[in-house]
Formats: structure tokens, sequence, C-alpha cells
């Protein structure tokens, strides 16, 4: 019964469109890709062969992640809506019996799911090949660290997954949301880091921990990775600075799960204001 | 038979432009409507209010016995819609789209199975869509709007692009509906074609009701003449002042009054047998009510 449920047979569909258009293969591949070469081939550009230690590892592979992961996750997503619209299929969806609570939530999960499995297949299995070759990796921090990475990366491809809906919401073509898309990439993983970074190079008086906690909540990326580096020795710079926020990781789960929410709300609220 | 849509006063505005304005009809089941009008008519917001989709800022609408701007529960009723150039998922087969909406409506499998065969699609079901010819897409997607087997069927453009034959069938499968109580609204702009396959049509103007009811009214309304043709009416013409008055390119043209007389007289006076009567169409009528409708002013 659960199975024929609305949010379900959207969320199946969007998932076998997915794997259809090859979208599920491309992403984790290239996933996988960054991630073995990360954490194998990492040390060439020392001049050495060797693997690294576990907190060096989730902090270059959370470095890099922070850039793929939501540009995936809004590539996933921009046209779920306006892509609809276009071809007419969206009026016709909302003719049906459903609401558009609905419609949405089928659409997340779906997507969230393509997301989830992609993640957990290449850090997953990036995880295992370091048990079986590495030596000095402690089996249980190991999992659970590669565990935290891969729910945090979730979280971070939901967070952009709803802000891809919203964009697509917003669109009024497929080309201006693919547009649009790059601009919230670009400026929630490039240049927000820049000016956050510039603020607390300046050493401006009012600049204290509490305003770096605020801007660091007030961008998921640097949320992901303060959860990541959060009590790690993880070198200099902006991410020594995220290291040292001194929030608990619950706090800072929190403030991503008011992320997903807000997102989902304000997603919501624009799809039913959005004129047909 | 009762009635399947019952539309009063229907006024419905998007900020300052008006969109329809004061619109009012009426239709029985097993009865198919032409919905007609230029474009920015307001034929799609009226479409959208009869699916639920917009609230009319004015009037009542009353779909099979109920009225909608009250019922929220829109699952209770038998509707189907197929909207204009839809483009289904082209990765999926025909198939598995046509299973996603049954999903979604409630339908059995039986239906989906059911339905593929009878328009046509067996052969081609676990064919991407993308391969899909015009006509096949066409086809799935009637085949989509009743699923659920609607007792309000509303079709926008359904033979936009199809080839006459691909046409036929669509009208014939509106045909074997309407026998079986569904009230089909088809919104289109092929005239000629819709002229055999309906009861009644209603033409919008700048969201306005210009005329609406069967054919003969519609033809009563617009007061249109008659054509009456023949081979031997030029020399005919010549010896009568009173076929001259009516002679206009090459046929007479008559009004409702003098049609019968004039009939006879060509008869009875001429021994003129081998004529031709033409009713006008619904294309003359459409163009008729949207050449006053500029005229006045209304049409930008």
């Amino acid at each position: 019964m659960l199975l024929h449920s609305p949010v379900l047979v959207i969320a199946k569909k969007e998932i076998r469109d997915s794997l259809r258009n090859r979208w599920v293969i491309f992403i984790s591949l290239i996933f996988l890709l960054l991630s073995l070469s990360v954490t194998f081939a990492g040390s060439a550009v020392v001049g050495q062969l060797s693997l690294p230690e576990l907190d060096a590892l989730i902090s270059s592979l959370s470095t890099i992640s922070v850039f793929i992961i939501p540009l995936a996750a809004m590539l996933v997503s921009y046209d779920a809506f306006v892509g609809e619209d276009e071809s007419g299929t969206l009026l016709l969806l909302l003719s049906y019996p459903l609401s558009r609570f609905q419609i949405l939530s089928g659409k997340l999960i779906g997507h969230g799911v393509i997301m989830s499995f992609t993640i957990s297949f290449a850090f997953g299995l990036t995880a295992v090949l370091l048990l079986l070759f590495g030596e000095n990796y402690d089996v249980a921090a190991t999992l659970g660290q590669f565990s935290q990475f891969i729910l945090t990366s979730i979280l971070l491809a939901i967070t952009f997954i709803l802000l891809g809906y919203i964009v697509s919401l917003t669109a009024t073509e497929k080309a201006k949301a693919v547009a649009t898309v790059l601009f919230v990439w670009f400026l929630f993983v490039l240049i927000y880091d820049l000016l956050l970074l510039t603020l607390l190079v300046a050493d401006i008086t009012f600049v204290n921990q509490y305003i770096i906690n605020v801007l660091i909540a007030l961008n998921p990326t640097d949320l992901y990775r303060a959860m990541n580096l959060i009590g790690t020795d993880a070198g200099s710079g902006s991410l020594a600075i995220l290291s040292a926020s001194d929030w608990g990781k619950a706090a800072l789960y929190f403030v991503m799960s008011l992320w997903v929410f807000g997102l989902m709300f304000v997603a919501n609220f624009v799809f039913r204001r959005r004129q047909l | 038979m009762n009635t399947a849509v019952s539309a009063r006063n229907i006024s419905h505005n998007f900020g300052s432009s008006v969109a329809l304005d004061d619109v009012s009809f009426e239709m029985k089941q097993g009865q198919t409507m032409a919905l007609l009008g230029h474009n920015g008519a307001g034929k799609s917001t009226l479409i959208k209010i009869l699916l639920g989709l917009i609230t009319p800022t004015g009037g009542e609408i009353q779909i099979l016995g109920r009225n909608i701007r009250k019922n929220t529960n829109r699952s209770t009723l038998k509707l189907g819609y197929l909207p204009e150039n839809v483009s289904f998922y082209d990765k999926l087969t025909g198939e598995e789209i046509l299973t996603y909406f049954a999903e979604l409506k409630g339908v059995g499998k039986n239906r989906v199975c059911e339905l593929i065969e009878e328009f046509g699609l067996g052969y081609a079901k676990d064919r991407a869509l993308k391969t899909y010819s015009k006509g096949m897409k066409q086809r799935l997607g009637f085949a989509q709007a009743i699923l659920c087997e609607p007792e309000l069927l509303l079709l926008d453009e359904p033979t936009v692009g199809l080839d006459p034959v691909a046409s036929q069938f669509l009208y014939g499968k509106i045909d074997e509906l309407k026998r079986l109580g569904c009230a089909v609204i088809v919104c289109t702009h092929e005239l000629s074609l819709i002229e055999n396959n309906i009861d009644t049509a209603l033409i919008l103007g700048q969201g306005r009701c210009l005329a609406s009811g069967n054919l003969s009214e519609l033809r009563y309304e617009s007061r249109l003449k008659t054509r009456l043709t023949s081979p031997s009416l030029a020399a005919l013409v010549n010896d009568s002042e009173r076929l001259a008055s009516l002679y206009t390119d090459d046929a007479l043209l008559l009004d409702r009054e003098s049609k019968q007389d004039v009939v006879q007289f060509l008869t009875s006076e001429c021994g003129l047998f081998d004529f031709a009567l033409k009713e006008p169409g619904l294309a003359e009528i459409y163009h008729f009510h949207m050449k006053k409708c500029t005229q006045i002013g209304v049409v930008s």
C-alpha cells in the first residue's frame, strides 16, 4: 500500500529516469574517481606516495567534495519543475489528485536516494579499499569517520537539491535555471568562502568567534566542512577556523537540519505560489 | 441527460488583466463541446478552472453536480485531461509512462494493459518514448487521459500535427466515450476537423463569450447566409432580377427567410434541380465572430 502512495510513485519515477539517463553512473564514477585519487594519489603532490592520516584524508575529501557535491546535486534537480513545466507534464500532474507538497516530497525522495546512493557507493568503496590496502587504519575509527563523512555529504546534497528546486520553481525556462544554479554554486562554494576568509584575515575588531559561527551557519558548505573537521587537526587557513568552531557536532547537525527544513518550506511556498 | 458542467458568470483576473469575463455555459453528459477562440481568448484559463487548478475570481462552476469551488477533494471527480503539446518522459517506455500515471490515479495494471492494446501501442510498449512518432505519443497521451474512465474529458489541441487517419482515430475514440456518457470538451483551432464531431461550441473572444450553442443555433445567431451553387446559375441570373440581387461570387447567398422561397422559385419557375446548398460551417461562424470582435476593438 505504502509503495503505491503518490509520493513514492513519483520518487520511483525520478529514480528510474535518472538511471535511464545515466546520471547515477556518471555521478558515481566522478565521485569514485575523485575519492580514490585523493585517497591513493593525494600524497603525490608532495613528491611521495603514501596513504594519508585519517583526519587529513577526511579533510582533503571534504575540501574536494564541497565543490563537486553541490554542483552534482543542483544539476540533478535544476529541471525538476521548470523542465516538467516546459514539457507540459507539470500541469498534467497538478490536474491529478495530488498536492504540491506530495509532488515536491516525491521528487526530493527520488533525487535524495540517487545522491545518497552515489555518495555512499563512492566513499564507502574508498573506505573499504583503504581498510584492505592500508595497514595503519583502525577499522572502527575509519568506518566511523567515513560514515559521518557520508552522512554529512548526503545532507549537503539534499540542501543543494532543494536549492536547485527553488531555482527550478522560480525559473521561466530551463536555460535560465542552468545559469542560475551555476551562479548559486559559485556564490555558496567559491565567493562566500573567499569573503569569509578575507574578513578573518583582515582581523576586523568586531569579528569574534560568535560572528564566525553565525557566518559558518549561513552557508551549508561551511557547515559541512565544519561538521567534518571539528576536533581534527585540519591544517591551516580557513580549514583551521572551521575546525576550531566552538560548536558541538550536534549543534552543527541541528543547523544543517534547519537548512534542510527551511529550504523545504521555502520550496513548498514558492511552488504553491507558482503561476500555472 | 444529466448536466456534466454548469458554469455561471465565470470571471477571472490575472492582476489587472481580465482573462475571463462573465462566461456561462452548460453541457450534458454524453456531449462534446468545442472550446474555440483566438490565442489569449481565455480558453486555457477556463480549462484550468475546470481542472480545479485556478479558483475563479467570480461565478459558480458545477462539475457532475459538485461545486468545484467548495469541493476540495478532487480525487472524487472522474476527470481526464490531455494538455496541449505534452511531451512525456523521453527515457521511459510507453508502458512505464502509462503505469506511472495509472499509479498516481490509483488505477490498476489491467487497465494499463487494456489501454495499450486498445490504442494499438502493444508492439511498442517496451520502447523508449523518444522512438515514438507524434501520432503514437498523442495516442499514449489520450490513453493517459482516459485511465480513470472519466466522466468529463478535457482535450487541449488533441489532433494538432496529426495526419488525417490519426485524427479520425482519436475522434472515433471520443465518439465511443460519448456513447458511454462521458462529456468531452475539446479545445482546438482545427475547425473543419471538429465540425462533424461536436454537439455544441463555445466561442470566446478576449475573455468574453461571443457565442454558444449547437451548430444550428450558432448559424441562426450569426445570421450568415446559405450558399446555393449550380453550373447553370450564371445563365439564370442574367434573366432574373430577383436572382441577380442575391448573386455574389458564383453563388446565391440566401438568408434564413428567403431560402425556401428562392429554392421553390428555382425548382418550379426555372426548372433547376441541379444545385447544391451549403450552410455556413463552423469555420465561417468562427471567423464571423472574430471579425465582429475585431471591429468592436475587443481583440488587440
